[in-house]
């Protein structure tokens, strides 16, 4: 299923390129006219929630079609403030980056000892050993997995997060590295093979430095799940200081559920580094969730 | 020469650290569930094996059965409404030649937002004296079109499916964008000079060919909605009067706030069983109908 889409999103461009040719120019404005009306509705809450974070409370409700009567950041400022958006932003940054770094340090040497080292029977069991991650629901298994989190003594600790997000992304990120890993011709080993290279070598000198495309959107795609990641964060992690982003929103949430001005403010705040990187690496992201489309 | 890729040591250090962690955290809880599922346990005091008393409970229990019930509406609505959306919407940007790239990425913006933002961005949307919906239905219908969108049994429901149709529908239409543009330009040509065109096109051509990422997206569909959490947690945890209680978030109440671990668990292997068997049904469904271009 992977490399279908994969294929279909490399093939994307080309097709662009078709069919812009060899058409009449017939009107396209009532094309035009449902995509810019679905746009709007799209993104016209969050332009709203955008103008309410300057806005008094009173404001909102009484004159809320009309723009702020001046743009007072005073929203922002005690949203910072109440809400830690800053520190929760950093532990966010912190476990994502960390479980991103290490599902991407295992999954790439996993998916080449079983792709291109040569146990081929036992590496077969084991990738579909693994595959079979992809069809367990982790929502289903939260009860043992707390359980067995408080056992090993890692409840409430942000290592706890950084390890089972790491463990969650393996299976599709080795299955999408597995298959990148096979379409490498196996002459450029044999070239590193004759310069006296070990496995390891090979590994590190030649194939991963071709894999290097299938590695950012494998990252891309683990960075976005993990930023956004709620419900483990919000069993593992009770103390406040240690809360990521996701999970201290929903705390705000619950104690500002009225004070709409600074719950659009922090609303606002919490989107804009991910809307930032968004819009630096449209391409890529949209590219690697196409890729990635199997996870679900 | 070949040999060189036959290092025993390397192999066992490049797999056995990912197969110790995904040992642990996923197989030995989903093993540990089935077995949980099977006794009585608060956590605290003596295990008492009870058999297959609580799978028994759960065909019973009428909260249960609601909740089952509400993944099942909830997978309705995304089947009947968001699915044909997403055609509609990703066929009318394959058609368009200006402007698709800004489409592509704008329907994209919702899909990057985190979910649990999304929950309370739509809690701010639905405020009865506040809120942008009843806004806009006062602009256009009167003040009788206002409701209370999340505290009203009937209207809780539909009102996160909404928001959850908000946030999914675009990395829908970009993977169904996707497969559009690669249906091979050829037999879009062929198709013409049979006389196929506009819309009979995309009903005799682009569809038809376009059936593997439609299963790809059903599946995601069955499987995402069958284990639905945040969304619900967050903007209603199941309220009001359980009406949009869902099974995972019963699971987490009977199991982390009755401390019922034995019956939670039985709920989360329902869940996984449940979600096993409809995406084989529909994976089968797939396999017999493969289509070959």
């Amino acid at each position: 299923m992977v490399r279908m889409l994969q294929s279909s999103s490399r093939m994307e461009s080309e097709g662009g390129v078709h069919t812009r040719r060899g058409r009449s120019p017939g009107s396209q404005w009532p094309m035009h006219l449902l995509l810019g009306a679905y746009v709007v509705v799209m993104l016209f809450p969050l332009m709203w929630l955008l103008l309410s974070s300057f806005k008094t409370n009173r404001e909102i409700t009484v004159r809320t079609w009309s723009l702020p009567s001046h743009f007072n950041f005073g929203n922002y400022k005690a949203a910072w403030e109440t809400a830690h958006i800053g520190s929760y932003a950093l532990n966010s940054l912190y476990v994502t980056l960390a479980a991103c770094f290490l599902t991407l340090l295992l999954s790439s040497a996993t998916a080449f000892a079983l792709s291109r080292m040569k146990y081929k029977g036992l590496s077969k069991k084991i990738h579909a050993f693994i595959l079979m991650g992809l069809i367990v629901p982790p929502s289903a298994v939260f009860i043992p997995l707390y359980q067995l989190v408080t056992d090993v003594h890692l409840i409430n600790t942000l290592r706890s997060l950084i390890l089972v997000y790491c463990t969650y992304a393996l299976p599709i990120t080795i299955f999408i590295l597995h298959a990148f890993m096979q379409s490498i011709p196996l002459e450029l080993e044999e070239a590193g093979i004759i310069d006296g290279l070990g496995a390891a070598g090979l590994f590190a000198r030649i194939v991963l430095p071709v894999t290097v495309p299938a590695l950012v959107t494998v990252f891309i795609l683990s960075f976005i799940g993990n930023w956004n990641e709620y419900i483990i964060s919000q069993l593992f992690v009770t103390s406040d200081s240690l809360r990521t982003l996701p999970t201290g929103m929903a705390t705000f949430n619950d104690g500002y559920r009225t004070n709409f001005s600074s719950l659009s403010a922090a609303v606002i705040m919490s989107i804009i580094p991910v809307l930032a990187v968004y819009m630096f690496l449209q391409r890529r992201i949209i590219d690697g969730m196409t890729a990635g489309g199997v996870k679900g | 020469m070949i040999n060189a890729l036959r290092n025993p040591w390397t192999y066992i250090a490049f797999v056995v650290p990912t197969l110790v962690l995904y040992m642990l955290f996923f197989i030995y809880p989903v093993v540990v569930s089935f077995i949980y599922g099977l006794y009585q346990w608060d956590g605290v005091s003596q295990k008492a094996f009870v058999g297959i008393d609580n799978f028994k409970r759960l065909l019973h229990d009428s909260t249960f059965l609601k909740a089952l019930g509400n993944n099942m509406y909830f997978m309705a609505f995304s089947l009947i409404v968001n699915i044909p959306l997403v055609l509609l919407i990703s066929i009318v940007i394959s058609k368009v030649r200006r402007l698709r790239g800004f489409y592509k990425s704008a329907v994209f913006v919702p899909v990057v937002i985190s979910t649990a933002t999304v929950a309370i961005l739509f809690g701010v949307l639905y405020d009865y004296e506040s809120g942008l919906f009843n806004h806009v239905l006062r602009a256009i219908g009167g003040d009788g079109w206002a409701r209370e969108w999340l505290s009203k049994p009937k209207l809780a429901m539909l009102s996160i499916l909404i928001a959850n149709a908000w946030q999914n529908i675009g990395f829908f239409i970009v993977l169904c964008l996707a497969a559009v543009l690669n249906v091979p330009k050829e037999i879009a040509d062929a198709a013409k000079i049979d006389g196929v065109n506009g819309w009979n096109e995309t009903w005799l051509v682009t569809l038809p060919l376009i059936r593997p990422i439609l299963f790809v997206m059903l599946l995601l569909t069955v499987s995402g909605t069958l284990k639905v959490l945040d969304i619900v947690q967050i903007m209603t945890n199941g309220g009001p009067f359980r009406s949009t209680e869902v099974m995972s978030t019963y699971m987490l109440k009977v199991g982390f706030r009755s401390l019922e671990l034995g019956y939670g668990s039985a709920i989360g292997v329902a869940m996984f069983v449940i979600t096993l068997l409809m995406s084989g049904i529909l994976q089968r469904i797939a396999r017999s109908e493969e289509v070959q271009y």
